[in-house]
């Protein structure tokens, strides 16, 4: 699954909010299923060269809001449960949204307008 | 008493009628990895050099490992690594006879931590230390200076020679140097992708003075440059403001609210905030 993540240090995101946003996306997309095995945090940290703290923390959150699992001396696991996923879909769209309103109305497009092209473009 | 790993206390230092240190306070603990970012001359290896007692304070004081520095017995030594900037000493040993007597100043020694550098670096044991590359030089410091595991690593520019594997391979080394031994680590570089990527905390100097020291992540989720019309007065007093020009300003203490009269509001890489904060 590892592959599927791209890790951007120099990115104004930390770099524990990169892993967490893009590993609740796997789940929602289906792209890891519930009950699948994840790579310690050793191994995630080797794998992209960032220090392990910043996983560990990562997976923390992911555990503390229910989507990955911890067991005693298993490797943590895809939630059989997952919270909302449908909401958590939509909330992960908040910040493109922010971005795109911000940048709408620095270009004076109204929200009719946005909402004009957001049709025809995804139609395409 | 502190349980620090290295303390500077209102330290104070100048060079020939230059303060080339003023006001520092930092406390490194266990655990925490340090990036020391600066441009040239902004004072980092004299940062660095007062720690180990290799230069000497005017006023305040340093504590590593709880002891002054310039009085630092063989005990606290031997739990004390250090890469300086121009790798030296060993000349006329080879590789294996160097890394025999420096390891015989040391109690604890990883051979298999050196066994596998040599083989990274492509050191061969037979070679001549002077007739090595930089940053061939520069591994066998950096071998020299963790394979004894010390509880504080002191590193100045440790990998400015080395190519993107070499640093990788550095980096994660030094994650299970910082984690497994509890240990603490405080290095200068140019390389600010690197501190993105290892560092639990990031200290910048300029003209001698630590403007910024943060965790990292706190870092990035509160600084952001903010853009705006230069004929328009915008209020920022809720936030610590880093730098300003005439149309932009560089907040910390940012917490995703709305900032009336922003154009554009950005985060930044360590880099892109370096080069903001010299303009």
């Amino acid at each position: 699954m590892l592959e599927f993540i791209n890790v951007n240090p120099s990115s104004g995101d930390p770099i524990y909010k990169q892993l967490h946003e893009q590993i609740v996306r796997l789940i929602v997309g289906g792209q890891i299923q519930a009950g699948e095995e994840l790579p310690s945090v050793r191994k995630i940290a080797e794998y992209f060269t960032v220090n392990p703290m910043t996983v560990s923390r990562a997976i923390g959150m992911l555990v503390d809001q229910g989507w990955l699992e911890r067991r005693r001396g298993q490797p943590t696991r895809v939630a059989e449960k997952q919270p909302q996923s449908m909401q958590q879909g939509h909330a992960l769209l908040h910040e493109g949204a922010d971005q795109l309103i911000q940048q709408a109305k620095q270009l004076g497009v109204s929200i009719d307008e946005l909402i004009e092209i957001l049709s025809n473009r995804w139609e395409q | 008493m502190t349980t620090a790993l290295l303390e500077y206390k209102n330290v104070h230092k100048i060079f020939n009628q230059n303060m080339v240190l003023k006001s520092i306070n930092l406390i490194i603990e266990p655990g925490m990895v340090v990036g020391l970012l600066g441009k040239n001359g902004a004072g980092k290896t004299t940062l660095l050099r007062s720690a180990l007692g290799l230069i000497e304070i005017d006023t305040g004081e340093v504590f590593t490992l709880g002891a002054n520095p310039t009085q630092l017995n063989t005990e606290l030594k031997s739990q004390v690594g250090y890469v300086p900037q121009q790798a030296f000493g060993y000349e006329g040993f080879s590789i294996r006879e160097a890394l025999d007597l420096h390891s015989s100043f040391y109690c604890e020694w990883d051979n298999s931590l050196e066994q596998d550098w040599l083989k990274r670096f492509e050191l061969n044991p037979d070679d001549m230390v002077e007739n090595l590359s930089i940053g061939q030089r520069q591994a066998l410091a950096l071998i020299m200076a963790m394979a004894y595991r010390p509880k504080l690593l002191i590193l100045d520019e440790p990998v400015a020679s080395l190519d993107p594997i070499a640093r990788r391979e550095f980096m994660l080394d030094l994650f299970d140097l910082s984690l497994e031994s509890g240990s603490g680590v405080i290095f200068s570089t140019h390389i600010t992708s690197d501190i993105e990527r290892v560092a639990t905390h990031v200290a910048l100097v300029k003209d001698g003075e630590v403007k910024l020291f943060n965790e990292l992540d706190e870092l990035k989720s509160s600084i952001r440059k903010v853009n705006f019309n230069p004929t328009q007065t915008i209020n920022l007093s809720q936030f610590d403001i880093l730098h300003q020009t005439t149309n932009a300003a560089i907040i910390s203490g940012y917490q995703n609210e709305q900032i009336p009269d922003a154009l554009h509001i950005s985060s930044l890489s360590l880099e892109q905030l370096f080069v903001e904060l010299h303009a």
